[in-house]
């Protein structure tokens, strides 16, 4: 039996945690700087670089123009020359007129060199649909995911943004750090002593018996309130929250569902080819047949409409739902 | 008659840090004076009093944590009522609150 006292924990914003991370990797190595919209005097458009200008300089800290695909340009080009830039991209939407200098570039840059380059740069987006409207809503991270050499995490808790974005500021790169809208009211305890978390390390936040729901980012709290609204039908969810989605943690999402014999995938991007697509797949491989659904949103886009948004997103009572259904023999067409 | 001072209902907040108080126990306070300072994920919230009375309890020090809705303070309108134990009960001191 372990005698060691648990760690310190501090309690702090979603956004304090990242200047955190931010912060003590920039005091670590010069190399790291921070290109985006806002994040210099204003310390981020969600205060999430709040403090760093002020420590660190507008050389370190620069505000951009809104133009996407100059911003993760100047980023690749800049980490291939040796720096190692963090982009900020407020809307995961907008990341899509990054897409070419981030993949052509940055991800094949050390396949394309034999190794001799690579591009550390961490593209730091906000996915999430929080009544902004069809094109200040999406979640897009399983596009990312099959890209080669791109690595792509998603932090649902202050604790994990802290980890994660040191890691991604350490990686060898190019890293898609993935935030959202509706995460930065969350507060939550973070340790006092540094440390980073490895990518590729899923936590299971829920222990249960009857089935295994995977998911990341902000529906990790909806699929949490799935769990509670489950636990009164008598049934036990065990909550994985994946964390890392390139690459995945696949022994403990195996070895759960091996447990649990059932599998729901959760995500609020679209669920064809989605995050959850790749999941039941390889678990398949793995395990053979299971019982498996894939719950997301509809497939449509998100409007900034609360009551059209509402109905188009995956809350606790759909995901019950539909966890419920999969304790049914029959077979499972992927529900909304 | 005693009043407490709860954590103002601001949108899409869940939980406040309290960032300073700018009274003390035993204090008279006057309406409109500063009370305490609470940092939401995006900003400041100054909660003023808004009647006259004695702060007598603090709940939540500066560096706590308080959700939204719960008690932060104990007020009297006299100096030596007894105070509670439990302020869930007692009646909110009207208050305004200013995001700054």
């Amino acid at each position: 039996m372990s005698s060691e006292p648990a760690p310190a924990m501090q309690k702090m914003f979603f956004r304090e945690a990242i200047a955190r991370a931010a912060r003590e990797e920039m005091r670590d190595n010069p190399d790291i700087l921070i290109l985006g919209q806002d994040v210099g005097r204003f310390g981020g458009s969600y205060r999430e670089f709040d403090g760093l200008f002020e420590e660190f300089g507008a050389d370190r800290v620069r505000d951009m123009p809104v133009a996407e695909a100059a911003m993760v340009g100047v980023g690749v080009g800049a980490a291939a020359a040796g720096l190692r830039p963090l982009v900020s991209i407020t809307y995961m939407d907008f990341m899509m007129l990054g897409f070419d200098p981030l993949i052509n570039y940055g991800a094949k840059l050390r396949y394309k060199t034999g190794g001799q380059l690579t591009a550390p740069v961490v593209v730091k987006t906000t996915a999430g649909a929080k009544g902004q409207g069809v094109a200040h809503s999406q979640c897009i991270e399983a596009w990312l995911m099959s890209v080669p050499g791109l690595k792509v995490v998603a932090a649902a808790t202050p604790a994990d943004a802290y980890g994660l974005l040191k890691t991604a500021l350490r990686s060898d790169g190019p890293v898609v750090y993935v935030d959202h809208k509706r995460l930065f009211p969350v507060a939550g305890e973070v340790p006092v002593e540094p440390v980073a978390i490895p990518f590729g390390s899923a936590k299971i936040c829920r222990p249960g018996s009857d089935l295994t729901i995977t998911t990341h980012s902000f529906m990790v709290r909806t699929a949490l309130e799935a769990a509670k609204l489950l636990e009164k039908d008598g049934l036990s969810a065990e909550v994985i929250d994946l964390r890392s989605l390139a690459p995945l943690d696949m022994k403990t999402i195996v070895n759960s569902v091996a447990r649990t014999g059932r599998l729901l995938t959760l995500e609020e991007g679209q669920i064809t080819t989605g995050v959850g697509a790749e999941v039941v797949t390889r678990v398949i491989e793995h395990l053979g047949p299971i019982q498996f659904t894939r719950v997301g949103p509809l497939p449509a886009p998100i409007s900034s409409n609360r009551i059209l948004e509402a109905a188009c997103l995956p809350d606790a009572n759909r995901v019950a739902n539909a966890a419920r259904l999969l304790q049914s023999p029959k077979k499972l067409v992927s529900s909304y | 008659m005693l009043y407490k001072i709860s954590v103002p209902q601001v949108a899409d907040v869940e939980e406040i840090r309290v960032l300073e108080w700018h009274r003390e126990v035993g204090e008279a306070v006057e309406p409109g004076d500063l009370l305490v300072e609470l940092e939401t994920h995006k900003a400041i919230v100054e909660v003023r009093a808004g009647q006259k009375g004695y702060l007598r309890k603090i709940l939540a020090d500066a560096g706590n944590w308080q959700a939204i809705g719960l008690p932060l303070a104990v007020l009297s309108e006299s100096e030596s009522d007894a105070v509670p134990d439990d302020a869930q009960a007692l009646t909110d001191l009207p208050v305004d609150f200013e995001i700054t």
